[in-house]
């Protein structure tokens, strides 16, 4: 247990105080335009809910909201079992195999994100692309400014090419903490691969997976940068998710509506948080492990 | 010996999946692409290179970058390290209100908190500028050094803090006598993450940046234009990734000790 000293705040504190100023402050200040008419920020007109009104009776919105959880349920029934499947691999491979495969997998991490959609755009460019020729060549008509589903496809394999790596450094650093023994006692047992997977590694990977979970769902789902750069929300809309909406309303400088969609969608925000919050907190007695 | 085979074929896909988007892009920043006297369209040259150290704007983009995200990392380390130990090691009123705190802010689309940022920092002259940037990106970043450094402390037993100040250490002095060094791999780590997250970040940047002071990745986007130069912008953009894969590399053996998180 740990010892209950309110003196501990004066060392939070200058965290607090930045975080006050970056992302407190700006809320508050969202919270106020959202409710006002800022044809001129100095000339602020009183509207009440209406803004927030034409958010949630427009089609436009709940389609995009769709969309955007279809999207993130694709890219995470992809990157999870892929990420949980590599890291299961490394786990039983050579030291030096696995950093280099980390080290490789994690390189698309630190591409800056507006130049992820040129990599990719440059790559599948029919004319000059790998892939593109590729494609061309096997005879595939791949089109991903005009046929809805191809943009689809590009969208989730360059998030996945995106991101994958950290799904796998969070699996990997959940798999290497379990102690060998569970092992030992599971080899006594004549456990079959599948119940070592089940049984331990998945109870124990809990933690952060979860946190995996959470990161890759949060930020596909508020995916901006680079579904706007491959087709714009297009073709016909068949991409436009929640945040492509947001931007285009910050770039013609709608400050009351944009206010109002950002209280919008970070009411949602607030919502995955808790319930992460909810889902992880209660802790399930983990197998063999001995009740504390 | 069959499984191991499968093993490497499979790394092999992966590795392959990684790279060859890239190595296109890498290809592509050492061609000329746009007609030139004296070098051939499409072929060899490192004129896209040569052309970046001769451009004073590019070559301040580079700089502004390096200034935001040191000046960044510092702050997120100053600022962690005291309140991870004060999560590490006491329990006080609101610790875990501020707990959830953190999470909603490292998980907040930055465009959401894009246009109050935008109209906050114009009116106290924080745009245009590096430090501005700095700032805007502790909002997702203290969160995760926070949780990081949470986590290699909580490793170190307490009997070392109080060892320490029977010594007769302060505070302060402790912290940079005894703990900093004892969890040196933890601030490798977190100074990773912070790296690479506030590195990558568009959106905050650019509308902070809209009339100068403008990143790599600002300087990148203001180079497509009516005739493109593609090989100058994937030259900037492997230049972009050199700092990054450097930093992958010091970490690689302990990547995955950090970022597990509490509730």
């Amino acid at each position: 247990m740990k010892p209950y000293d309110n003196r501990a705040w004066f060392l939070v504190l200058p965290a607090l105080v930045i975080l006050t100023f970056v992302g407190i402050l700006p809320l508050v200040a969202v919270t106020n335009y959202s409710f006002q008419d800022l044809f001129s920020l100095n000339k602020p007109f009183w509207v009440g809910v209406d803004w927030y009104r034409n958010i949630v009776t427009s089609q436009r919105f709940y389609a995009s909201l769709s969309r955007s959880f279809l999207f993130s349920a694709i890219v995470l029934s992809i990157q999870l079992p892929l990420g949980i499947w590599i890291a299961l691999l490394l786990q039983r491979s050579h030291r030096f195999v696995v950093s280099t495969v980390l080290v490789l997998i994690t390189v698309p991490l630190v591409v800056p994100w507006n130049m992820i959609p040129v990599i990719w755009l440059n790559f599948i460019n029919p004319n000059i692309g790998l892939a593109g020729r590729m494609l061309a060549w096997l005879g595939i008509g791949f089109d991903y400014k005009f046929n809805a589903l191809h943009t689809w496809i590009v969208l989730v394999v360059m998030d996945t090419w995106h991101w994958l790596g950290l799904v796998v450094v969070l699996a990997y650093a959940g798999i290497s903490g379990i102690p060998p023994a569970y092992y030992q006692a599971a080899a006594i047992d004549a456990a079959s691969p599948w119940q070592v997977f089940r049984f331990i590694q998945l109870p124990k990977m809990k933690t952060v997976l979860s946190m995996a979970v959470l990161l890759r769902f949060m930020d596909s789902f508020m995916i901006y940068i680079e579904a706007f750069r491959i087709n714009a929300g297009g073709p016909d809309g068949a991409t436009a998710f929640l945040s492509l909406d947001l931007g285009e309303e910050i770039q013609s400088f709608n400050y009351g509506p944009s206010a109002a969609r950002s209280i919008v969608y970070f009411l949602i925000v607030l919502t995955v948080a808790w319930t992460f919050k909810a889902a992880t907190s209660t802790r399930a007695p983990v197998a063999m492990e001995p009740a504390t | 010996m069959k499984s191991s085979v499968w093993r490497i074929i499979l790394f092999a896909i992966v590795g392959a999946f990684v790279l060859v988007p890239l190595t296109q892009t890498i290809i592509t920043s050492f061609i000329s692409t746009l007609p030139r006297a004296g070098i051939t369209e499409g072929h060899f040259s490192l004129i896209n290179y040569q052309n970046i150290l001769r451009s004073a704007v590019l070559k301040q983009a580079v700089l502004n970058s390096i200034i935001y995200v040191v000046l960044n990392v510092a702050l997120c380390l100053g600022v962690g390290l005291p309140a991870a130990y004060a999560f590490a090691r006491y329990s006080f009123v609101g610790d875990r209100q501020l707990f959830f705190l953190l999470l909603v802010f490292r998980i907040t689309p930055t465009v959401v908190l894009s246009l109050p940022i935008f109209v906050l920092f114009a009116q106290i002259g924080l745009e245009n500028t590096p430090v501005g940037i700095a700032l805007v990106h502790c909002v997702f970043n203290i969160p995760i050094a926070i949780w990081i450094l949470e986590g290699f402390i909580s490793s170190v037993p307490r009997e070392f803090d109080e060892t320490a100040f029977l010594d007769g250490h302060s505070l302060p002095s402790f912290f940079f006598r005894h703990l900093v060094p004892a969890i040196a791999p933890g601030i490798g780590v977190t100074a990773f993450f912070c790296f690479i997250f506030s590195w990558v970040e568009v959106v905050l940047a650019r509308i902070l940046t809209t009339t100068g002071g403008k990143p790599i990745t600002m300087a990148i986007n203001a180079l497509f234009g009516f005739r493109t130069d593609f090989g100058l912008v994937m030259a900037m953009t492997v230049l972009a990734l050199v700092p990054g894969v450097a930093m992958i590399y010091f970490v690689r053996n302990h990547l995955a000790r950090g970022f597990v998180i509490r509730t």
